[in-house]
């Protein structure tokens, strides 16, 4: 027994020695060395790059002020939107007519306006929203010019051999929606003082 | 010749009549009227809703023309013509006052006929691409208008891994460039 501990000791103090005299020549064999008992965990340093926050500053500033200039001109064009209405996501633009399925409040003739844009496009550039972009930045108008019912559907379940067969109809309800106006508003990289106030009654 | 044409939906795209929306919204129902019998049971939802309903609605929607036309002995129904000549007949055969409510508002509210059709899309535009459509070679390095053919580069699978020779080359080139960058510091 006490040989095994003089053994052990023994393995200690060289591995200390040794992973002193690493360090003393070294650092970059430390992980080597040390993967000894990385069976549980890792000595390894992480990978990490230092980032130069200035490098794509002119890049950045560039491109938002062109942006910023195509708009205050009004040589952007014509613009795109992806919005996001009860659910789902439509690509839409100026006098593009959606359906938007299942119980939707809006009535005909209501004039609203699509607030959850999800990305802003025109030919030359793209904003793109984390998820979503910047409130008062675009603006999407719409009006509802058709509330429906979908053609009437099947819902057919039959199991084999176990006397089991249903049958339902259903129609889904429908509403249409004609865009009026895809618009860019505001200035690019001005964010407002204070945000989140836009829909509060004080 | 007989078809089988009846029992199939017909497969449509968006219409809408006369850009309706663009500039104002235009109520497309034109004329709707509301059949039934004074006597008979099963009018009697659409005698409540005349009673009791029909005044309002007739109020709220001047742009639609309301008829009654009472019928001895036949079955209630609605017939609703729209301004782009279609017209849908609803039978409401004993029909609650509620129910008559809700199939005049859709009556209302839908811009034509649409029995007898599905649609294939929920969306329409006339401008389908602003930033151009996409082509296998959107975002793709020009170089590759260079390139001849076979090529060792191009045509290796993307997701073989590296060799141990290419490794130990890369390993040994950086070695190089760290020797090379101490030495100049050296100097």
């Amino acid at each position: 027994m006490s040989g095994l501990i003089r053994q052990f000791c023994n393995k200690l103090s060289s591995f200390t020695k040794c992973y002193s005299n690493v360090i003393a020549r070294d650092n970059i064999n430390i992980p080597s060395i040390l993967s000894f008992h990385s069976r549980f965990y890792s000595n390894t340093p992480t990978l990490h790059e230092i980032v130069d926050p200035n490098k794509d500053k002119f890049i950045t500033e560039e491109i938002i002020k062109n942006v910023n200039q195509q708009v205050s001109q009004g040589t952007q064009g014509r613009l795109f939107a992806v919005v996001h209405v009860a659910g789902k996501q439509f690509k839409v633009t100026e006098g593009d007519v959606l359906i938007i399925e299942g119980y939707w409040p809006p009535n005909v003739g209501d004039k609203i306006s699509l607030d959850k844009v999800l990305l802003l496009g025109g030919s030359d550039f793209t904003l793109v929203g984390r998820p979503l972009i910047q409130n008062g930045l675009a603006n999407v108008h719409a009006t509802v010019i058709e509330k429906m019912l979908s053609h009437t559907k099947t819902h057919f379940r039959k199991k084999r051999r176990k006397q089991y067969k249903r049958i339902n109809f259903y129609r889904i309800q429908q509403t249409m929606l004609r865009i009026n106006k895809v618009e860019f508003v505001g200035q690019l990289n001005k964010p407002p003082d204070v945000s989140g106030l836009e829909y509060v009654i004080l | 010749m007989t078809t089988n044409k009846s029992l199939f939906l017909i497969p449509k795209f968006i219409t809408t009549p006369s850009q309706n929306g663009v500039g104002r919204y235009v109520c497309q129902l034109q004329r709707v009227v509301l059949k039934f019998c004074k006597n008979h049971g099963s009018s009697r939802g659409i005698r409540e809703f005349i009673e009791y309903d029909l005044l309002n609605f007739a109020n709220k929607n001047p742009e639609v023309v309301v008829y009654l036309k009472p019928r001895r002995h036949r079955g209630p129904v609605i017939k609703a013509e729209y301004l782009n000549g279609d017209d849908q007949i609803v039978f409401c055969h004993n029909n609650t006052r509620e129910e008559i409510a809700k199939w005049l508002n859709l009556l209302r509210t839908q811009s034509g006929n649409h029995d007898g059709t599905r649609l294939r899309k929920l969306w329409h535009t006339d401008y389908p691409s602003i930033q151009g459509p996409w082509t296998p070679y959107t975002f793709r390095d020009p170089a590759l208008n260079l390139a001849e053919f076979p090529n060792e580069e191009l045509s290796r699978p993307l997701d073989q891994p590296k060799t141990a020779t290419e490794e130990l080359d890369e390993l040994f080139k950086k070695q190089q460039e760290s020797e090379v960058a101490e030495s100049s510091e050296v100097k």
